[in-house]
C-alpha cells in the first residue's frame, strides 16, 4: 500500500504547496542550497522541497531551526517507545538545536541503498544512506551516553522498550 | 443373474481374480520394485473394481430398486412375487457416489504412498512436484479406468464424481484456500501488499485483455480454416482471456511449496495467485453477461470497475466480519474443548458461502476469514485444539488439491474435446509477463532473475477450467474448443513450468529460503528498527507503511485484544503465566526422596574432573551448609539466589511441599464448594491470589511461631511485573498475620522460601503442624455438605 499513500499524499502535498505555502517554502530555500544538499545526502529535488515544507510546518519558532519541544510536538512521536532516542539522534553533540542541513543530513541515512551509486562515488566519502553509515546511526542509538560501547545496561533498557515478552511468549509457547 | 456371478466376483479378491483380468491390463514397467509393483498392482485392482462395479451399478439398478422394494413389503403385495429371503444382496446404487468418491480419495492416498516409496528407494528419480506426478501416474490409470467404462459411457457420465464445478467450488477449493489463509505470512504479506495488489489487479486485466485481443485477431486473420475460428467474436474471446489469465492457487502452491524459494517471490506469486481472484470473478461474470447482448458500452465499464471494488472490498469485510466472529466465539470455549476446531472450520466455510451468495470474491472472504481470526483463536484455544486445527486443514488440502488433479486429469482423458492448433498455441504462447513496469515503484527492486521467476511462476489450473466448465454451451458454442485450449494451457504450465522452475532456480541462483526460524535477538532488534522507521515517518510526515501498522497495532492492543481474547490472558503476560504453570507442575510431581540423595545429587551436577576424596569432602560440607543455609537465606541477596531452588535440593523441603500441595488441594476443593468461584484453569496467579486471601489457610495454621520466619527476595529472572505480583502477595499475606507470614507463601509454594526447619527434627514437627489443620479444617467442614 506503500506507494499508493505515498502517491496521493505527494500530489496533495504537492498541491497544497503550490496554492498555498508554496511560495514561502520556495523562496526561503534557495537553488544552491539545494544542489548542496542533494549533493550531500542524495535526495532529489522535489524530495527536498517536500522536506523542506515539513521543517517549516514543524518549526513553530518560524527561526529556521527546530528545537526538541518541536520534535516532542508530534503526536505519535510521544508514544512511540523510542521516541526520545529519535529525537536524540537528530541532534548532534551537546546543540539543542537542529537546522535544516543537519535535519536533512539526519533523513538521509534513512534512503535505500543503491548500488551503482558507489561506482560513481568512489572518490567521494561513503554517501550517507551506505550500509555502514546506517549501521553507525542505529549503533548510536542503543549507545545512549555515546562512549562507543552499547553496555548491558543499555541493552536491557532497549529490550525494556522492545515487546521481549510477548515475542518470547510466541516463540515458546506456539 | 449376472447380479450373482458380479457378487461372487466381487466378494472374495482372490488372485484368480485378478489372473483374469490382469491379463489385459497388466502394468508393465520394467525395473520397478517389489513393493511398488505390489502398490500398483493394488491399484490396478481397485480400478478394475470400479470399472468393473460401474456397469454393474448401471446395469444391476432394477435388482437393487428390486431389492429396495422387497423391504417395503406391505405397500406392493398384490405385484410381490415371493423369493427366498435375500441373505446377502449388492445395494451398489445406495453408495454410488460416496463410494466412488472415497475410493479415489483413496486411490490418490495410496498413490502418494506409492510415490514415496519410489522415491526413498530410488534415488536416482529427479525429485518433482508430487501433484504432477500424480497426474502423470493417473493418466495411464485413468486411460484404464476410461476404456473399461468406455463401453458403458452414459454411466461413466452419469456418476457425480467426474468435475462437477459445484463440487469444485463448493468442497474441494475452500479447504485450500482456508489453509493458505490461515497459514498466511501476514508480515510479508502487507509488507509487499502494494506490489501484489499491482500484480493481482493490473496484471490480471491487462493479461486478460490482451489475450482475449490478441486471440480475437490472430482468429480472424487465419486463412487457412475460415469456417471455424470466424465465427469466434470478440467477447467471447475475452471472456477465454479473462479466465486463462487467472495464476491460480492450487496450483502455485503446489509446485511452489516443493521449490523452497526465498520467501519475498513465493509471497509475491502467491499473493497474487490469491488476490486475481476478485478480478476473475468480476471479468468473468461481466462478459458472461455481456456476450449475449454482443456489445459493452462504456457505462457496462465503468459499473464493472465499481463491481469490482464491490466485489474486492466486500469479499474481505466479510471475511473479516466471520472472523471476528470467530475470535469471539473462541474466547467461551474454554470448558468444551472439543469442539473448538469446528468453530474454525465453519466459521470460515460460512464466510465462503456468504460471500458467494452476494457473487463476491469467495475467495478473499476465506482468506480475510483465516488470517483475522488466528491471532486471537490461537491465543484462546488450547493446544490440542491448535494442533488439531492445523492437521486437520493441511490434510483436507492435501486430500482437495490431489483430488482437483485427478479431476483434471479425468477430464482429460474423457472430456469433449475439440482440438485447434491455432488457438491453443497461441494461448499458451501468451500467459505471463508484465513485471518490468511494476519494478519501477518497488523500494527494493525486484532483479531481472526474480521477475523472470514470477512470470515463469504464474500457474493456471484448476479454477480456469471449472470456470470453463461452467460455461454455457448454448451461448458459446465454442466451449469446447476453450475447455481443450484450457486444458492444455493447464497442462503445459503444471507439467512443463512446474517440472522445470526446480532447476531453472537452481541455475539462475535464486535465493532460497531460510529455512531457520529468527532468533529473538533478530526479532527484537528487528522490532526495535520497526518503531526506529515508524518515528522517522511520523517526522516526515509521511503516513508510510509502518504508520498504518504501528496504528492497527496499537488499536489492537488497546481495544480488540481485550474483547477477544479471553479474559485474563490479554492482561497477564504468558510467558511468565506459562512460568508459574512449570513451577507449579514440577513442584508436584518432583519424586519424594530421601534427603540425603539430594545433596548428592547436587554434587553430582558440580564438575567431575575433581578427585574423589575432595567429592566426599564437597558433598559433606554441602550437607551441612545446606541445612545451615535455610537459616540464613534472610541474608541473601537476590543475586546469588538466582539457581532455582526445586532443582538444587532441599530434600524436605520438597516432601514439605508435597505436604502443603496435598493440603492446600483439599482446602482449595472444599473452597470452590463453599464462597470462592472457581479460578479459571489456566492461571495459577489467581489460584494463588484465591488461596492467599482465603481465611480459612490462616485458621488451618497453628502455632509456628518456633520456626524462624523467612523473608527471602526473590531472584528469579523474571519481569518486573511478576515480581511485583508476588511482592504484593507476600506484603498481603504479611499483613494478615506477622508470624503467619511464612505460611501464606507455604501456601503459594514458592520453592525458595518457606525454609522452615533447620534440622532434620523441625521438618518433621512441621509437617505434623501442616497436617494438623487438615482434619480441623475437615471437620469444620463436614457440617455444611456431606460429600
Amino acid at each position: 500500500m506503500r506507494f499508493f499513500y505515498s502517491w496521493i499524499d505527494f500530489w496533495i502535498k504537492r498541491l497544497l504547496l503550490t496554492f498555498t505555502m508554496g511560495s514561502r517554502a520556495s523562496t526561503l530555500l534557495r537553488e544552491e542550497e539545494i544542489e548542496e544538499i542533494k549533493k550531500e545526502t542524495g535526495f532529489s529535488h522535489s524530495q527536498i522541497t517536500r522536506l523542506y515544507s515539513r521543517f517549516t510546518s514543524l518549526d513553530k519558532g518560524e527561526n529556521g531551526t527546530l528545537s526538541r519541544e518541536d520534535f516532542q510536538r508530534i503526536p505519535e512521536l510521544a508514544i512511540n517507545p523510542l521516541g526520545d532516542r529519535i529525537i536524540n539522534a537528530f541532534f548532534p553533540e551537546g546543540e539543542d538545536q537542529v537546522n535544516f542541513r543537519g535535519f536533512m543530513r539526519t533523513l538521509a541515512h534513512f534512503r535505500p541503498i543503491e548500488d551503482n551509486e558507489k561506482s560513481k562515488n568512489a572518490a567521494v566519502s561513503e554517501p550517507l544512506n551506505s550500509r555502514t553509515n546506517k549501521l553507525l546511526f542505529a549503533f548510536q542509538l542503543y549507545d545512549l551516553d555515546r562512549d562507543d560501547k552499547i553496555s548491558r545496561d543499555e541493552l536491557l533498557q532497549v529490550l525494556e522498550k522492545v515487546d521481549v515478552e510477548q515475542k518470547m511468549s510466541i516463540r515458546f509457547l506456539h | 443373474m449376472q447380479c450373482d456371478s458380479s457378487v461372487a466376483s466381487l466378494q472374495v479378491i482372490s488372485p484368480s481374480f485378478v489372473q483374469q483380468h490382469a491379463c489385459e491390463e497388466r502394468f508393465t514397467q520394467p525395473g520397478r520394485e517389489e513393493f511398488t509393483g505390489a502398490g500398483l498392482l493394488l491399484l490396478i485392482v481397485l480400478v478394475l473394481l470400479q470399472g468393473s462395479v460401474l456397469p454393474l451399478g448401471a446395469t444391476s439398478s432394477p435388482d437393487t430398486t428390486h431389492n429396495v422394494d422387497n423391504r417395503q413389503v406391505k405397500e406392493e403385495k398384490y405385484n410381490y412375487t415371493k423369493k427366498a429371503f435375500p441373505v446377502l444382496t449388492l445395494d451398489y446404487h445406495h453408495i454410488q457416489a460416496p463410494f466412488e468418491i472415497s475410493l479415489w480419495i483413496l486411490l490418490a492416498s495410496l498413490m502418494k504412498l506409492g510415490e514415496y516409496h519410489v522415491n526413498v528407494t530410488h534415488a536416482l528419480v529427479p525429485p518433482d512436484t508430487s501433484s504432477v506426478r500424480h497426474c502423470a501416474r493417473e493418466l495411464p490409470v485413468d486411460h484404464r479406468g476410461s476404456s473399461r467404462g468406455g463401453a458403458h459411457q452414459t454411466s461413466w457420465r452419469r456418476s457425480p464424481p467426474v468435475l462437477d464445478s459445484r463440487l469444485f467450488f463448493l468442497c474441494l477449493l475452500p479447504p485450500i484456500i482456508l489453509d493458505a489463509g490461515y497459514f498466511l505470512p501476514i508480515r510479508p504479506f502487507m509488507e509487499n501488499l502494494g506490489t501484489i495488489l499491482m500484480f493481482a489487479v493490473v496484471g490480471t486485466l491487462w493479461n486478460a485483455f490482451f489475450i482475449g485481443g490478441l486471440l480475437y485477431a490472430v482468429c480472424q486473420i487465419q486463412p487457412a480454416n475460415p469456417s471455424i475460428l470466424h465465427k469466434i467474436e470478440l467477447l467471447p474471446c475475452l471472456l477465454f482471456g479473462s479466465i486463462i489469465s487467472a495464476v491460480d492457487p492450487v496450483a502455485v502452491l503446489a509446485v511452489f511449496e516443493e521449490i523452497h524459494i526465498n520467501e519475498l517471490l513465493h509471497i509475491l506469486v502467491f499473493g497474487e495467485s490469491l488476490l486475481n481472484d476478485a478480478v476473475t470473478v468480476v471479468l468473468y461474470h461481466l462478459f458472461e453477461e455481456y456476450s449475449g447482448a454482443g456489445t459493452v458500452t462504456v457505462l457496462d465499464c465503468f459499473l464493472g470497475i465499481i463491481s469490482f471494488l464491490v466485489v474486492a472490498i466486500g469479499g474481505v469485510l466479510v471475511g473479516v466480519i466471520y472472523g471476528l466472529l470467530a475470535a469471539f466465539t473462541s474466547r467461551f470455549t474454554s470448558h468444551v474443548r472439543v469442539i473448538e476446531p469446528l468453530f474454525v472450520f465453519v466459521y470460515a466455510y460460512m464466510a465462503y458461502l456468504s460471500a458467494e451468495v452476494f457473487h463476491l470474491s469467495g475467495i478473499m472472504a476465506l482468506i480475510a476469514c483465516g488470517a483475522t481470526m488466528r491471532p486471537y483463536v490461537e491465543a484462546n484455544i488450547s493446544h490440542k485444539s491448535h494442533t488439531t486445527v492445523k492437521y486437520f486443514l493441511k490434510m483436507w488440502s492435501s486430500v482437495s488439491e490431489t483430488l482437483i488433479f485427478i479431476f483434471l486429469g479425468v477430464a482429460t482423458v474423457d472430456g469433449p474435446h475439440h482440438w485447434n492448433w491455432t488457438f491453443v498455441t497461441v494461448t499458451v504462447l501468451l500467459c505471463g509477463w508484465l513485471t518490468y513496469v511494476i519494478n519501477k515503484f518497488r523500494i527494493v527492486k525486484l532483479t531481472t532473475k526474480d521477475q523472470f521467476i514470477i512470470a515463469y511462476g504464474g500457474l493456471r489450473g484448476a479454477i480456469a477450467f471449472s470456470l470453463g466448465f461452467l460455461l454455457d454451451k448454448k451461448l458459446f458454442p465454442m466451449r469446447d474448443m476453450f475447455l481443450t485450449a484450457i486444458i492444455t494451457v493447464v497442462f503445459f504450465t503444471v507439467f512443463v513450468q512446474g517440472m522445470t522452475i526446480q532447476p531453472l532456480v537452481e541455475l539462475l541462483a535464486v535465493k532460497k529460503k531460510q529455512e531457520a526460524k529468527r532468533t529473538i535477538n533478530e526479532e527484537i532488534h528487528t522490532q526495535f528498527l520497526d518503531h526506529l522507521l515508524t518515528g522517522i515517518e511520523d517526522i516526515c510526515g509521511h503516513y508510510g507503511h509502518h504508520h498504518w501498522k504501528d496504528k492497527l497495532n496499537r488499536f489492537n492492543k488497546k481495544y480488540v485484544k481485550k474483547c477477544l481474547i479471553a479474559g485474563e490472558r490479554s492482561k497477564e503476560p504468558q510467558l511468565i503465566a506459562f512460568y508459574h504453570k512449570m513451577e507449579f507442575k514440577q513442584a508436584i510431581e518432583m519424586p519424594k526422596k530421601p534427603p540425603p540423595a539430594k545433596p548428592a545429587e547436587k554434587a553430582e551436577k558440580a564438575p567431575s574432573q575433581l578427585p574423589k576424596g575432595r567429592e566426599e569432602e564437597i558433598r559433606k560440607i554441602l550437607r551441612s551448609n545446606l541445612q545451615r543455609t535455610r537459616l540464613r537465606l534472610r541474608s541473601y541477596n537476590r543475586h546469588t539466589l538466582v539457581a532455582d531452588p526445586f532443582e538444587d535440593g532441599f530434600g524436605d523441603l520438597l516432601i514439605k511441599k508435597q505436604k502443603m500441595i496435598e493440603l492446600e488441594k483439599k482446602i482449595k476443593d472444599m473452597n470452590n464448594y463453599l464462597t470462592v468461584p472457581a479460578a479459571p484453569p489456566d492461571s495459577p496467579t489467581m489460584c494463588r491470589a484465591r488461596l492467599s486471601s482465603d481465611p480459612q489457610s490462616y485458621r488451618a495454621k497453628p502455632e509456628s511461631d518456633s520456626v524462624p520466619t523467612i523473608q527471602v527476595d526473590l531472584a528469579s529472572p523474571q519481569s518486573p511485573d511478576s515480581v511485583n505480583v508476588m511482592d504484593e502477595f507476600r506484603r498481603a499475606g504479611q499483613q494478615r498475620g506477622g508470624g503467619r507470614g511464612e505460611e501464606d507463601q507455604g501456601l503459594m509454594m514458592r520453592p525458595h522460601k518457606t525454609g522452615e526447619g533447620a534440622d532434620g527434627k523441625d521438618p518433621q514437627k512441621l509437617t505434623r503442624c501442616l497436617s494438623d489443620p487438615g482434619p480441623s479444617a475437615d471437620e469444620e467442614e463436614d457440617q455444611p455438605f456431606l460429600p
